[in-house]
Order: structure tokens, then C-alpha cells, then sequence
């Protein structure tokens, strides 16, 4: 068995005193796709921030040697929607040492172009940023990650926003590249039915590890009580068989 | 007949403006002072409303009174206590934001209170400052000296490698600071030394504008790029157009002696007006598209 590409050992985090993550041990399993999945202030986002050393923590996370390259596809953009910056700019902004200003090289360009339309984005690429829809913003912003050419794709919450259509079209896209370009993925998803359908490794929290383990053993009735509570009845039959499906295809 | 068409309405223009009024040894000064202040500030000005930061720039301008009252108190020149304590509480503030659980308002709004205060203090033990202390609100850019140009001069060669080096990499952290993080950019580098550099620059241009005014010299042309241009390169490029014309059409104006304004008010009442212009040219190009 290939070790893990992140490994998480008893980590915790704490906010004014309140504690966010408690003790946190999981791993993430290379090459696959790993979803963290809890209710609302698990502290899924906060364990995605910790990795990313944007917020304090105590314990370790082992990752694995030489360190991978990361992409990392936020869940949002915090801009001026107004602001009169391309697609193409916003591509360019990571990798171009010359200032835009003197203009984007033809290379940058072409790349850009290439990688836009491995997302299926090429015709976004004169669009300004603010104009985009969120599944277009979206499809962009994991561009600019690929960009990176990471060993390590991580995700947050990346079919928030977008409809149903958008959100399947979106897994299959990662389905496929990181099929041909075997990518670890982590992400966090608050949609137990997609995780189901597309998850290779599921970390089940709320605050602390509930489950770990494919998404048949961690998707049980006992195990989602304890995450979201009681009232979990009325989706188990959505996921379980999503669920099933899903670990008979990893298999 | 066309040929001496074409030089009357420009003869007409620059006699009615009193253009002449440039010959003068001051005046040139103080349009090459301000030919070297406008783009540095409109160029950091992109930035500034990129990560929004005018409340910053604020806080870090209002500190110039206690610049001069740490020079007061250690006899040392306001021109250089004044950029020293800028930088430090510019850096200082990112410090707070960066590290203590406050609120990015509340950490500027302790520091603003802090050292306007005293500044204020300082200044108020020694008459004869408080009264010069109106060249600093207004700005005096008409008593700048050929010292002060090699002093613009150095500044600009020290600002503009800084913005040629970090212009993409700062706007892309003002997009998602863990996004760049993760994407392998200095995110602390980026923001602490734009901090230092900001101040900087906002501590200079204060000889130009005024403390009361030095906000706008930054923000205004940067807002009029903002409507102006199509892409985040341009959005400079239209800025430092935008900042010169103001600060070369506001120096000429001011000195009318229909006018007889403050030049650093002046200027800023340029700039607002050509913010407009461009407002209205946005609006228009919005219907076209719609």
C-alpha cells in the first residue's frame, strides 16, 4: 500500500479558547480522492487552513517526502466584482514575474489557453472575473491550480454555488484529470450524496475524527448520527446506494 | 490660413492659463516634484483599493503628527522621523492584522487613535509648530526644494522596481490570501514590505497634499482606472495618466489668480473630476453592452 500523502496526527486547533479541531488523526490516501464531510463548524475549512499553515495549530502533519506541489481551489474570491481583471490576468498573476502592465508573454498565453481549456473555460479566458457564474468561476479557479501542476489538488467546497448540473459535470472533470494526471485530491464538500458517488476515502468530523474509511464504511447510520445529529434518516437513501456504487467502482 | 488656425486656440489657452506662470523657478519645481509624486501614488493607489486599504492609508498619514512630535521631542528633522514612524506604524498595523484575533477596522482604528493622539499631544506643548502645523494639514508642494526633488527621485527609484517586481503577485494575494500562499508566493514578504512602501510613499507625499488629502491622491485616480480600464494591466497604466493630469492640471490651476486655491485641494478636485468623467464613460460603455 502506497504511504499516505498527508497524514494528520493529533491535531488540534483552537479559536479565543474554544477549540475547532480536537485531536484530529487521518490520513490522506495517495493518488485518490479524499473527502472531509461534517455539519456546519466541524472544522473542515479549518483543517484545509491548517494544512496550509494559515492558522495556527498543535500536533503534525506529515506530508509526504519531497513536499507535493499544491493547487489550491478556494471557495470564493474575495474581489471588487467591478474590478477590470481577465480570466487571462488572473492566470497569468501566479506565474508572470513582468508586471501585466507590459503584457502577458505569448508562452504564458498559450499555456493559459491550454490549461482553460482542459476545464472546458477556453472562451472565459477575455471574461472579466466578476462576470463569471460560480461554475465558471469555479472551472477557472481549478485552471489556475492545475497551473500549478500539483501533486496535491485541494478543494474547498468546490460545488458550492453551482447547480446540480454543474456539480456533476465538475466531478467528472476531476474524475478525469486526476485520472490522467494522478493528482492526490482533497476536499471538503458538505454534499454527502456527491462524496458518495465520487469519494474514494471519506474523514467524517465534527471537530474530532467520527469516521474514516470509504464511503460505505463511513456513510452508516450510527456514524452520521454522531456527525449531524438524529434527523439523518431521510438521506441515508440517497447516499447508501451512491455509496455502495462508489466503493464497487474503487474496487 | 489653416496653419494659423491651428496655434491661436493653444496661444489663447496657455495665455489665459498663464502657462508663463511655469518659467517661474518654484513653480517648475513643484510641477517636477509633482511629476514624480502623482504616478508613484497612483501606482500604489491600484493596489491600495485592490486590498482595500484606504482606511489604512489613512491611519498611517494621520501619524505624520506624531512623526513631527517624535522629532520635537529628540530634535531630529520631521523629514525624517516622519517617513521612520510611517513605516513603523504601517507595518506596525499589518503586524496587528496579521497576528491578533482584532477585526482589520479595529486594529487600524487603535493605532489611528494611538498615535493621532500623540502626535497631537506632542505638537500642542510647542506654540510655534501648532501654527506650522497647516502646511502639513494642506500640503506645500510650492516650497519644495532642489533637495526634495533628489529626495522624489530617490524614492521613485526605490518604489517603482518594488512595484515592477510585485505588482502580479500582490494583486493576486489581494484575490485569496491562502490561495497564493498555496500557489507558493512569500504571502507575510508581500504584504509587509507593500505596507512599509505604501507608507512610505504616504509620508512623502504629504509635503505634496496634506495629510487631509493624501487618501485621495492614492485612491482617486486608482478609482478612475478602475472605470477606465479593461484588464489589470491597463489599470495602471490608467492610473498614473489619471494622477499626472491631476497633479500638472491642479498645480496650473491653482496658481490663477482667478483660482488662488491651495494646490494640494486643488489637484484633488482634478482628480475628482476626471473620476467623473470616467464614471460617466463607464455608464455609457455599460449600455452599450447591455
Amino acid at each position: 500500500m502506497n504511504s499516505p500523502a498527508v497524514r494528520f496526527q493529533a491535531l488540534s486547533v483552537q479559536r479565543e479558547g474554544v477549540a475547532i479541531l480536537q485531536s484530529v488523526t487521518a490520513s490522506v490516501p495517495s493518488g485518490g480522492c479524499c473527502a472531509i464531510v461534517g455539519p456546519n463548524g466541524a472544522g473542515k475549512t479549518s483543517l484545509l487552513l491548517a494544512l496550509l499553515r494559515q492558522i495556527p495549530y498543535t500536533g503534525q502533519i506529515h506530508m509526504a517526502t519531497p513536499p507535493p506541489r499544491l493547487g489550491y481551489v478556494p471557495q470564493r474570491l474575495d474581489f471588487d466584482r467591478g474590478a477590470p481583471i481577465t480570466v487571462m490576468d488572473f492566470m497569468a498573476m501566479s506565474l508572470q514575474r513582468r508586471p501585466l502592465c507590459i503584457g502577458i508573454s505569448r508562452a504564458l498565453r498559450r499555456a493559459n489557453l491550454e490549461r482553460l481549456a482542459d476545464v472546458h473555460a477556453e472562451t472565459l479566458a477575455t471574461r472579466r472575473l466578476g462576470a463569471l457564474s460560480g461554475g465558471e468561476l469555479q472551472r477557472v479557479l481549478l485552471a489556475a491550480a492545475l497551473q500549478q501542476e500539483p501533486d496535491l489538488l485541494i478543494l474547498d467546497e468546490p460545488t458550492a454555488g453551482i447547480d446540480v448540473r454543474g456539480e456533476v459535470l465538475l466531478c467528472e472533470l476531476l474524475e478525469r484529470l486526476r485520472s490522467e494526471r494522478g493528482f492526490t485530491q482533497l476536499m471538503v464538500s458538505h454534499d454527502l450524496a456527491t462524496v458518495s458517488h465520487h469519494a474514494t476515502h471519506v474523514i467524517l468530523l465534527n471537530r474530532e475524527v467520527v469516521a474514516e474509511g470509504g464511503p460505505s464504511e463511513v456513510f452508516t447510520p450510527p456514524n452520521l448520527a454522531a456527525a449531524f445529529g438524529l434527523h439523518m434518516g431521510h438521506i441515508m437513501g440517497r447516499i447508501s446506494g451512491g455509496a455502495a456504487e462508489a466503493d464497487e467502482g474503487n474496487r | 490660413m489653416m496653419a494659423q488656425l491651428v496655434p491661436i486656440p493653444i496661444a489663447a489657452a496657455s495665455t489665459w492659463l498663464q502657462l508663463d506662470l511655469l518659467h517661474v523657478d518654484f513653480m517648475r519645481q513643484a510641477l517636477l516634484g509633482l511629476l514624480i509624486i502623482a504616478p508613484l501614488t497612483a501606482a500604489m493607489g491600484v493596489i491600495t483599493v485592490h486590498f482595500r486599504m484606504s482606511f489604512f492609508a489613512d491611519a498611517v498619514s494621520h501619524s505624520a503628527f506624531a512623526g513631527i512630535g517624535l522629532g520635537l521631542l529628540f530634535s531630529v528633522s520631521p523629514h525624517w522621523t516622519m517617513p521612520l514612524f510611517g513605516v513603523l506604524v504601517g507595518v506596525g498595523i499589518m503586524v496587528l492584522q496579521r497576528r491578533s484575533r482584532l477585526s482589520s477596522d479595529a486594529a487600524i482604528g487603535v493605532v489611528f487613535s494611538g498615535v493621532v493622539a500623540f502626535g497631537l499631544a506632542m505638537v500642542s506643548r510647542h506654540a510655534h509648530v501648532a501654527r506650522d502645523l497647516q502646511k502639513f494639514l494642506y500640503g506645500d508642494i510650492l516650497t519644495i526644494t532642489p533637495d526634495g526633488i533628489r529626495g522624489l527621485i530617490l524614492l521613485a527609484l526605490v518604489v517603482l522596481p518594488y512595484l515592477a517586481w510585485s505588482y502580479n503577485r500582490l494583486l493576486y494575494i489581494g484575490l485569496n490570501p491562502p490561495m497564493a500562499a498555496a500557489h507558493r508566493v512569500s504571502v507575510a514578504a508581500y504584504q509587509y514590505s507593500f505596507s512599509a512602501m505604501l507608507a512610505l510613499v504616504i509620508m512623502i507625499s504629504i509635503w505634496a497634499v496634506g495629510v487631509l488629502l493624501v487618501t485621495a491622491l492614492l485612491i482617486v485616480p486608482a478609482a478612475a482606472a478602475r472605470n477606465l480600464a479593461r484588464s489589470a494591466g491597463s489599470m495602471l497604466g490608467w492610473a498614473v495618466v489619471v494622477g499626472l493630469l491631476s497633479a500638472a492640471m491642479g498645480l496650473i490651476l491653482s496658481a490663477q489668480p482667478w483660482a488662488n486655491t491651495a494646490t494640494g485641494p486643488t489637484i484633488i478636485l482634478v482628480a475628482c473630476a476626471l473620476f467623473l468623467c470616467s464614471q460617466c464613460v463607464q455608464s455609457r460603455a455599460a449600455k452599450r453592452t447591455a
